[in-house]
């Protein structure tokens, strides 16, 4: 698959929370601000391009060896979470301002569906490299849908909207008529 | 499908816990290593001075909850004082902590100063979306009177401990609940929620600087600066400035002689 088709199907036509309904919970929690939105898209990103290379490499090169394929699952939510929390420590040390800035979301996105999407659906992949470029594209893909709904909540936020819509009915109506938008891709 | 004992793999079942242990092993010392190569220095005195803060969490200082307040203490960014909840006694233990002297400042409590809520007439009919800051938005605020208490509880919203209660169309702060944070007082879109000592016995609940008879015919509770309470206090303790009573909380007894005297019942106990 070329790295082009590679970035559409991952932005686009097969949008984690758009198309694949994968991590809604930060995509409804965290887009009430565009800026807490943006931190948690770019927080996002990095742990799934982290953890597209550590879980494929895992995935080919000790579990498909040894025969234990099934255990996927397993490892994965266990080497991310190890992963986060390394990460977080790491950051706290070398870089302060990253730590501060990416703050709370970064424990947040530990156990987050979305990033064990990207790990399972990376094993279809040829190459390493496609892994870690279709996390990478995946996290951008996360950061538009949770960008153009903080947008939109903002705005929302001034409007009479009817009482018994206030608040969150009428977000879930956003994000579906959103993902409606992003079916046209598909 | 029924699943034997004779039926298990051992071998699988062998390798499987056997690499399950192993990468649980593996990480569990990765992450003692990182620990112990990435360990942050925490300054002990942030735990000693969040003891002495209320952990209301309320933000009214400006920093993300009270262990970023108290790391802005430690850095010389903020103010012992910029804390506006915490108890005296407290602040004087944070300000042993950090090596400062601290005066005191006195404890203080927010008070809604307007009576009018129903008695103020209204310039027009608001029907619209929101609370006082939307209202004000509309020509200032549906009130005839320029700094008249909306009632569409802004504040109510903005409080973080459920103090303030929106009563015959006025705001009214429990002094009980008040944590004195002054989130109100800056949410407040007329600016008429004032800080008073939390031993004061009186304040004057009225912001208007209009002349008297405007203020008639809009506000039937509205200060008329007659100066009555000026001639009655023997204290010289209450002054009108700018048309409106002020009250020299220094000065004043508490003995209440003021109030009594006011005829348009602006002069309130607390």
């Amino acid at each position: 698959m070329g790295i082009i088709s590679l970035f559409v199907a991952a932005v686009f036509t097969n949008n984690f929370i758009l198309v694949q309904t994968l991590g809604i919970c930060p995509f409804l929690g965290v887009s009430k601000k565009t800026e807490s939105a943006l931190g948690m898209g770019v927080a996002v990103t990095f742990v799934m391009v982290l953890a597209s290379a550590i879980t494929y490499a895992i995935f080919k090169w000790v579990l498909v060896t040894l025969d234990i394929a099934f255990m996927q699952t397993i490892v994965f939510i266990f080497v991310i979470a190890a992963l986060v929390q390394m990460l977080e420590m790491v950051l706290k040390k070398v870089s302060p301002s990253l730590y501060s800035s990416l703050g709370v979301y970064l424990p947040l996105i530990t156990t987050n569906c979305a990033i064990l999407g990207v790990a399972v659906a990376n094993l279809a992949l040829a190459s390493l490299l496609e892994a870690i470029l279709n996390g990478l594209f995946c996290g951008i893909g996360f950061t538009l849908a949770i960008f153009l709904m903080s947008g939109i909540r903002e705005k929302l936020d001034k409007v009479n909207v009817p009482k018994c819509f206030k608040g969150f009915p009428i977000t879930l109506i956003t994000a579906c008529f959103m993902a409606m938008a992003f079916g046209v891709f598909a | 499908m029924m699943i034997c004992f004779q039926d298990i793999n051992w071998t699988t079942f062998g390798i499987t816990v056997g690499i399950m242990i192993g990468i649980a092993v593996l990480l569990g010392v990765l992450i003692m290593v990182i620990s112990r190569f990435f360990h942050v220095e925490k300054d002990a005195r942030i735990d000693e001075i969040v003891n002495n803060l209320p952990k209301a969490n309320c933000g009214a200082c400006g920093y993300p909850g009270c262990e970023g307040f108290a790391k802005a203490l430690i850095d010389g960014k903020a103010n012992v004082d910029d804390c506006k909840v915490s108890k005296k006694e407290n602040k004087t233990e944070i300000a042993n902590i950090l090596g400062q002297s601290f005066s005191g400042g006195e404890e203080t409590v927010a008070v809604v100063a307007c009576n009018g809520g129903n008695d103020c007439k209204d310039k027009y009919a608001y029907q619209g979306y929101g609370n006082c800051l939307n209202q004000e938005m509309l020509a200032g605020g549906r009130k005839a009177c320029p700094v008249g208490c909306m009632g569409a509880g802004s504040c109510v919203d903005a409080c973080p401990n459920v103090a303030i209660d929106v009563k015959g169309g006025v705001a009214v702060v429990d002094p009980d609940l008040c944590i004195s944070c002054g989130i109100c007082i800056n949410t407040c879109p007329k600016k008429i929620i004032k800080r008073i000592p939390k031993s004061a016995k009186i304040y004057v609940a009225c912001s208007t600087e209009c002349k008297g008879k405007d203020v008639i015919s809009v506000c039937k509770n509205g200060c008329i600066s007659c100066g009555i309470c000026e001639r009655t206090c023997q204290h010289d303790a209450i002054h009108l400035v700018n048309n409106v009573p002020v009250v020299d909380y220094s000065k004043c007894t508490g003995c209440k002689e003021c109030m009594v005297k006011c005829p348009k019942k602006v002069i309130k106990e607390r």
